[in-house]
């Protein structure tokens, strides 16, 4: 038990580190702007008076080690500085575009584990069969394909040509949730690359456990074959899958910026490509520092399931 | 004997895969309350016959012949008993499910507190103490012993008439064979049939009422126990039965001066974040021409020991001194005199070599690196020395992986003398071998020794009949020395409990510690 | 025959799209005269784009882009990948291995989109930039899986052996180390490399590293979009080349993966997700 919480302690305290590098590299980025972040932002036109306004604005007369401390301390009180272009608090932009990001991950997460573990299972169950072949093949081919070029082909067919779901979000604001219609192809491009890759891994994790010396002693003593899959070999075949859990957060993090410019949903991934488009600073480095960190918090969540679904696998700490 | 029935028959078996008979017109019959002892050199069909018996057969097998086991429910013992326990799930969850099977006639109920009760009693049964916790635990977490036990419980709450044991003994120290052996007697005292596959001949004659003797899928001999040890009529069952060296592998005459001596060394291992001491030696020394016989159980320090000694074991403190001059602690700090100097044979011989080159080419670098000696005439030198050892040059030329496991150990030994080492650190060759092998390495061993500039050896083993022709034996327990003397004090009137009680397994099951 | 099994599918899902990137621009001859926007006939096959270019055109242009960033971001990231993980996992300094994968460690931990995305708004990459970026970002996880294979092999009995023969520290790194890990390695820089497409195209499509009339599949799928009613070419054709290039070469790695890993004994670090 001690090993365990050393464990744990040591994988927080590397969350934590984790955590103040993305901020210090969230700042140092923005701080290396050529020239600095109010040149950057004048852009093509620059109108020095507007500079000198927002080089007031930022505090850029002030030594950066300053603004970093003023600002790391802004963020520990929840305050993520104002925003260029419309000199509301970043706070806000984060605010209004937080439910159509958490509707749209929540959603796709609660369908991934129940599709990516039964499909992985299904294909097991029927190994080398016509339904495993099926299913395989299917994963491994849509697994590398990107959201944008899929999401573009399945509205083209499904909205344009079919007619029965929206194109887009636009005109639905942000009560996205009371037009379930709006989500299903956003939801699905999303789901696409992390089913595929946790389906496969749970198949290959099956049959593994299924072929181990250890499933077919429990057969031997009698176990009942769905006991044996469900209650012995998928535990195992569960382990690998945690594991890449944690990089479909990655992959979740990056589909819902491509979703959400492709579908126009206002969330937070089109907050982000707003404020790098109009180059306002302050606002992408609020979202950069959410984002850092949501990933830093759901890695630390998969590994911690990980270590306890399998408890000898040394997860990296 | 003849009044109690037969519970399981075998007749005429013959298991074939591609075309080769694994197993080969097999027939045994096995009593309830007796052992059955397969008895052969590792690939002789033993697994084989023994998985039969549970309706099991390696894939793609063609079997003919017959099985009847009469419906009694068989249970199974494996060689390594962590490979069928669930790593993912607590010891407890196949005894609990086993359990709830057997209750599911009771009202729902009672069926938690009987189904408990039995897993309760199977544990008590198997001899394991403490059970609740050992439930609790994952298999990972569980010694060795602890992990047989669980899963002859399985077995005993299987309620199997016969149990499978396939190799208990293989690779264990003295007294945890004495605490396996009282084990499958206990079962076998409870009416269940015991069949043991196994190569070790002093657990086969202390158990077993029936032996039959396997060789290359065959039976060659089958009898009562001792009419099969003590009358032995096969040649290959002489063999197998040949007893273990007793002269001493090195020459008495040739001991010379202190040669290689150990002082006030610590050495630590690293688990998870501490440094653990795993040894502490005051003082060991080797002198020319003997043979030191390091004896301990698994985990009593003894690897380590070889390993600081060939500079393999970096975290330690205190000195190693060959002829008085201190040797770097890691061997990248050794130079070349003092690497050939001291030379070490690791116990896995197949993972020592490369698998990619030809075992010839690798043997014949350490001659090109540690003495210089061109490419042309150290291939020479290797081909001369592998064949001194066994090994002609079309063996030599082949990849590792295409040479037997007494083969490959045979080319480590030569990859280590073509360094002309003063000092060879054997660590656990022999295990893993069987008998027949493990006994000519060994004779190998000794002529290496009895050689003009033949090197010192300290040999690394946890087998008493291994050390016995040692000239001196140092016993090890928890990291420390605790007794160390000639061969003849120790193996006949120890003075550490710890090395009496080695003895006294090893007496115990009839392998007098031979002076 | 088993060949054609093999690969089969993975060649010919791959092909097409392969063949425009490699000779398109070959074929492509003189640019023909601008039309109005988004046309559907009008001498043009496949009609004209957002600025009235000739789709067939940018088609045939556009592949050539995508193919060769995400080659060069590949080849880069192994190019640092390898000593890295070589030399932390051959080291027996601590530190030294501590220093080299600690900050890989945190670099993990930030989305790669998001990275790229970052440093895109700081500095507007070129189509070299978007490889170094792509690269960098690839670096962490490849440097990890070297360090795994290498350290796994640089464990075995065999490694101690060869130190007992005084054999050299570059023996023992390529000899021996690099020799055992090589298969892994291919596996991971084929898995590597479709996932460096994926990154390519997306930041591609989000308008990063690109002009914004660049000659660019996902380029084109980006900018086409608005005209998706009227004129559904302009952005279903190099949709599907973009789906019919990942997908055909995420087949084509795995099939030769399975030809070159032995049959697994326990999880291969190199195992795919």
């Amino acid at each position: 038990m001690n090993g365990l919480r050393s464990w744990i302690a040591r994988r927080l305290l590397l969350g934590v580190l984790q955590t103040a590098a993305v901020v210090l590299l969230v700042f140092a980025l923005t701080e290396a702007l050529p020239g600095d972040a109010a040149v950057a932002f004048a852009g093509d036109q620059p109108d020095p008076q507007r500079i000198a306004a927002v080089r007031e604005a930022m505090g850029l007369d002030r030594p950066a080690h300053e603004r970093l401390a003023d600002w790391v301390m802004g963020l520990l009180h929840g305050d993520f500085g104002t925003s260029l272009t419309s000199g509301r608090p970043v706070a806000g932009y984060l605010a209004d575009g937080f439910g159509p990001t958490l509707l749209l991950a929540s959603v796709t997460v609660v369908l991934l584990v129940p599709a990516g573990v039964g499909l992985g299972v299904l294909a097991a169950r029927h190994e080398g069969r016509f339904t495993d072949r099926l299913i395989s093949s299917t994963t491994l081919g849509v697994y590398a394909v990107p959201e944008f070029a899929l999401g573009v082909l399945l509205v083209s067919v499904f909205a344009l040509r079919l007619g029965w779901l929206p194109p887009t979000a636009v005109g639905y604001g942000t009560g996205l949730l009371a037009h379930p219609a709006v989500l299903v192809l956003p939801v699905l491009v999303l789901l696409s690359r992390p089913v595929c890759s946790l389906a496969r891994l749970v198949r290959a994790g099956m049959i593994e456990a299924l072929a181990a010396p250890y499933t077919a002693h429990a057969t031997r003593y009698g176990i009942s074959g769905a006991r044996i899959r469900y209650g012995h070999a998928l535990p195992n075949a569960l382990a690998p899958a945690t594991q890449q859990l944690a990089r479909t957060i990655d992959w979740l993090l990056c589909g819902v910026i491509v979703v959400e410019a492709l579908y126009v949903i206002p969330g937070l991934g089109t907050v982000l490509m707003n404020a790098v488009a109009d180059r306002d600073i302050p606002v992408v480095q609020g979202l950069a520092v959410v984002f850092g960190i949501a990933t830093v918090v759901l890695n630390l969540g998969a590994d911690l399931v990980t270590h306890r679904l399998a408890p000898r696998s040394g997860v990296a700490a | 004997m003849n009044e109690n029935p037969v519970i399981a028959t075998v007749s005429g078996l013959t298991v074939e895969v591609d075309g080769r008979a694994l197993v080969d017109r097999v027939s045994l019959r096995i009593r309830p309350g007796t052992v059955t002892a397969l008895v052969g050199a590792s690939g002789s069909g033993k697994t084989t016959t023994g998985l039969a018996l549970l309706g099991e057969y390696p894939a793609g097998a063609r079997v003919t012949g017959e099985v009847d086991v009469r419906g009694a429910r068989i249970g199974y013992v494996p060689q390594h008993p962590a490979a069928v326990l669930n790593p993912a799930r607590r010891t407890g969850s196949l005894l609990r499910d086993m359990a709830r099977r057997q209750v599911r006639d009771l009202p729902r109920s009672r069926r938690r507190d009987a189904a408990r009760q039995r897993v309760t009693e199977a544990l008590a049964d198997a001899q394991l103490t403490g059970s609740e916790e050992v439930l609790d635990r994952y298999p990972h977490q569980l010694s060795g012993g602890q992990q047989q036990r669980v899963v002859l419980a399985q077995a005993l709450l299987l309620g199997a008439r016969v149990i499978v044991a396939d190799e208990p003994t293989t690779g264990q120290d003295a007294l945890t064979k004495r605490r396996v052996v009282g084990q499958l007697a206990a079962v076998a005292a409870r009416g269940i049939a015991v069949l043991l596959l196994s190569h070790d001949l002093d657990v086969v004659r202390e158990l077993a009422d029936e032996v039959l003797v396997m060789r290359g899928g065959r039976v060659v001999e089958q009898g009562p126990v001792h009419r099969v040890l003590d009358a032995p009529t096969h040649p290959w069952t002489k063999e197998l039965l040949a007893e273990p060296r007793t002269l001493p592998y090195a020459d008495p005459e040739l001991t010379g001066a202190e040669l290689l001596t150990v002082g006030g060394l610590t050495a630590r291992h690293r688990t998870g974040g501490s440094r653990v001491t795993v040894l502490s030696v005051d003082r060991l020394t080797l002198r020319s021409g003997e043979c030191l016989a390091v004896v301990g159980r698994s985990g009593s320090g003894k690897t380590t020991l070889a390993r600081c000694l060939a500079g393999l074991h970096r975290d330690h403190t205190g000195t190693v001194l060959l002829e008085g001059k201190a040797l770097p602690r890691s061997l990248r700090d050794r130079s070349r005199e003092q690497l050939a100097a001291v030379q070490y044979v690791f116990q896995d011989a197949r993972a020592a070599f490369d698998e990619h080159r030809p075992v010839l080419d690798q043997v014949a670098r350490t001659a090109v690196r540690l003495h210089g000696t061109g490419h042309r005439e150290a291939t020479a030198e290797a081909r001369q020395v592998l064949t001194d050892l066994g090994l002609d040059e079309i063996l030599a030329r082949r990849l590792p992986g295409r040479l037997s496991g007494g083969e490959l150990q045979r080319a480590a030994l030569a990859r280590a003398l073509l360094a002309r080492p003063r000092v060879l650190v054997c660590d656990e060759i022999t295990s893993g071998l069987d008998p027949v092998t493990r006994r000519s390495l060994l004779d190998l061993l000794a002529v290496l020794m009895r050689r003009p500039n033949g090197p010192s050896v300290v040999l690394i083993t946890h087998d008493l009949d291994t050390a016995a022709p040692a000239t001196r034996v140092a016993v090890l327990d928890g990291g420390q020395v605790v007794e160390e003397g000639p061969r003849e004090r120790i193996l006949t009137a120890p003075q550490h409990p710890f090395t009496a009680a080695l003895l006294g397994a090893s007496r115990g099951r009839g392998a007098a510690a031979r002076p | 025959m088993k060949r054609l099994r093999r690969y089969g599918p993975g060649a010919a899902v791959a092909a097409v799209p392969l063949g425009l990137a490699l000779a398109g621009p070959l074929l492509v001859g003189e640019p023909s005269a601008r039309g109005a926007s988004f046309t559907v006939g009008g001498g043009h096959w496949l009609g004209t784009d957002f600025v009235g270019r000739d789709v067939v055109q940018q088609v045939l242009l556009g592949g050539r882009p995508v193919v060769l960033v995400a080659l060069a971001a590949t080849a880069l990231a192994y190019l640092v990948a390898l000593p890295l993980g070589l030399i932390s996992a051959l080291t027996h300094r601590r530190w030294l291995e501590e220093v080299l994968m600690r900050p890989l460690d945190v670099l993990l931990a930030v989305p790669s989109l998001l990275m790229i995305l970052l440093v895109a708004a700081a500095f507007p990459p070129g189509a070299a930039g978007l490889a170094l970026l792509v690269a960098f970002v690839s670096i962490p996880d490849a440097a990890r899986i070297v360090r795994a294979a290498a350290a796994e092999a640089a464990s075995r009995p065999a490694v101690e052996a060869l130190r007992m023969q005084g054999e050299s520290w570059w023996r023992l790194a390529v000899g021996y180390v690099g020799r055992s890990i090589l298969r892994t390695l291919a596996a991971d820089a084929g898995i590597r490399l479709t996932g460096v497409l994926y990154l390519v195209a997306t930041a591609a499509f989000l308008g990063i590293g690109v002009a914004p009339d660049a000659a660019d599949w996902a380029v084109m799928v980006d900018r086409n979009r608005t005209g998706l009613l009227i004129q559904p070419w302009a952005v279903v054709v190099p949709a599907l080349l973009i789906v019919a290039l990942t997908m055909g070469s995420n087949l084509l790695v795995d099939a030769a993966m399975e030809k070159h890993t032995p049959p697994p004994k326990g999880r291969r670090p190199g195992s795919r997700p």
